[in-house]
């Protein structure tokens, strides 16, 4: 086995090692943080864009501003706040 | 008296006329920035109503043009909100057809742009967001604010503490999600997040409301003189809206009280009718004087005609400001 080889073996088991440790400790931790952004996400379009509901809550001139870079949310968004609850989302 | 508050307070170079409706704001406004304009200063008048006076008095349309010089040193604009909000929703859709590739901006985007411009608070915002632009220039040596009639104009003033405060919570929220997202990214050992263009956006937006509200509400830098008349109502109106103004921090400096029946009328013959209305005016004034004391800055007097055009405003000028 050439130094090289060692080397690239090394590598390669402290990758999966980082992985396993990652996927003990820190998956859940960055999907509930991710999660929680999402949450937030929704929660900031609702307070901008709220007037798409019907309710305004930032002055319209404002929001405008910021539309353009909501716009791949908009219809997900939608959904999500109009939807019924159902019982698959304490599953979610 | 006027005119000595001008020449020792030369850092106040936002000056506002405030008042119920009719009183004389517009004509106060016009006259202060021909005064200005003759004594060597640059002066821009202009009007943020949107059923503005400015091109009556001036006898000269100047709706939505810009800054229309009126003559040396005296410029004066009328916006045109609707046609600001129809720029501005040019921009916007512009925007997310450069951010997307787009051919064509998405119906329910569409439908949205166009049901926020038909919202009522766009007009005043859309105003509101156009004298950012024209103060911030700075290329001014004073600014006259034509002020709408008391009850907008209070409206205007606690629109810039309302947004300011509320785009504060909203770019809080956007922080806190970037630390979310900064976590996340840590701990699937990812590089740096992408800079967040929303709170970048936030951030601008909050900045210029602040140099708006900042200046309005600046003592060093803002002179706001409250319009009224020798009348039993206006008298009443104007010291509920001195204290509401004094709420929202506006620099008062002192009251012009306006229509002024000339008193020496009384020694010529005229007929009951004036009498009395002199009489009842002698009262009025009275009592402004004991409300307001040494705040009374000038009683100007009621003319004999309309004030229009250049000659009549020179004429107010000088029964404001004496002779310059």
């Amino acid at each position: 086995m050439t130094e090289e080889e060692k080397k690239s073996r090394l590598a390669k088991w402290t990758d999966s090692a980082k992985r396993m440790l990652y996927g003990m400790a820190g998956h859940d931790m960055a999907r509930y943080a991710l999660k929680t952004r999402g949450s937030m996400e929704h929660l900031f379009i609702l307070i901008t864009m709220g007037d798409l509901l019907g309710i305004p809550i930032l002055p319209p001139y404002y929001s405008l501003r910021l539309l353009p870079y909501v716009v791949p949310q908009i219809s997900t968004w939608k959904r999500r706040m109009l939807r019924e609850r159902d019982l698959t989302d304490a599953l979610a | 008296m006027l005119s000595k508050l001008f020449s020792d307070q030369p850092d106040r170079r936002y000056i506002m006329f405030g008042g119920k409706g009719g009183l004389g704001k517009t004509t106060f406004s016009a006259a202060a920035a021909y005064f200005l304009a003759k004594t060597g200063k640059k002066v821009l008048v202009f009007s943020v109503d949107p059923q503005a006076s400015l091109s009556d008095i001036f006898k000269q349309d100047i709706y939505g043009k810009g800054a229309v010089k009126i003559m040396p040193n005296l410029y004066a604009q009328e916006i045109d909100a609707d046609h600001r909000i129809r720029e501005y929703q040019q921009e916007i859709r512009k925007k997310i057809l450069d951010m997307y590739g787009l051919e064509s901006v998405p119906e329910e985007i569409e439908n949205y742009i166009q049901a926020a411009a038909a919202e009522p608070a766009m007009e005043e915002s859309a105003i509101f967001d156009e004298v950012v632009d024209i103060v911030v220039g700075g290329e001014y040596d004073y600014y006259i604010y034509d002020m709408v009639p008391l009850g907008h104009a209070l409206y205007y003033l606690s629109m810039a503490s309302v947004y300011d405060e509320w785009i504060g919570k909203i770019t809080k929220l956007r922080e806190e999600m970037a630390e979310y997202d900064q976590v996340a990214a840590v701990m699937r050992r990812e590089k740096e997040t992408e800079e967040d263009a929303i709170l970048k956006e936030l951030l601008y937006i909050k900045q210029r409301i602040n140099a708006s509200s900042s200046i309005l509400t600046d003592r060093a830098k803002t002179a706001f003189f409250f319009v009224l008349i020798p009348e039993e109502m206006i008298i009443f109106d104007t010291q509920a809206a001195a204290k509401l103004f004094a709420k929202f921090n506006v620099p008062l400096s002192g009251y012009i009280v306006n229509r002024v029946i000339p008193p020496d009328l009384r020694d010529q013959k005229i007929p009951d009718y004036l009498r009395n209305r002199l009489d009842m005016q002698k009262g009025y004034l009275e009592k402004i004087d004991m409300l307001f004391g040494a705040e009374v800055l000038a009683r100007v007097p009621e003319f004999e005609r309309d004030i229009a055009g250049l000659p009549m405003i020179e004429k107010m000028a000088h029964a404001m400001f004496g002779d310059f």
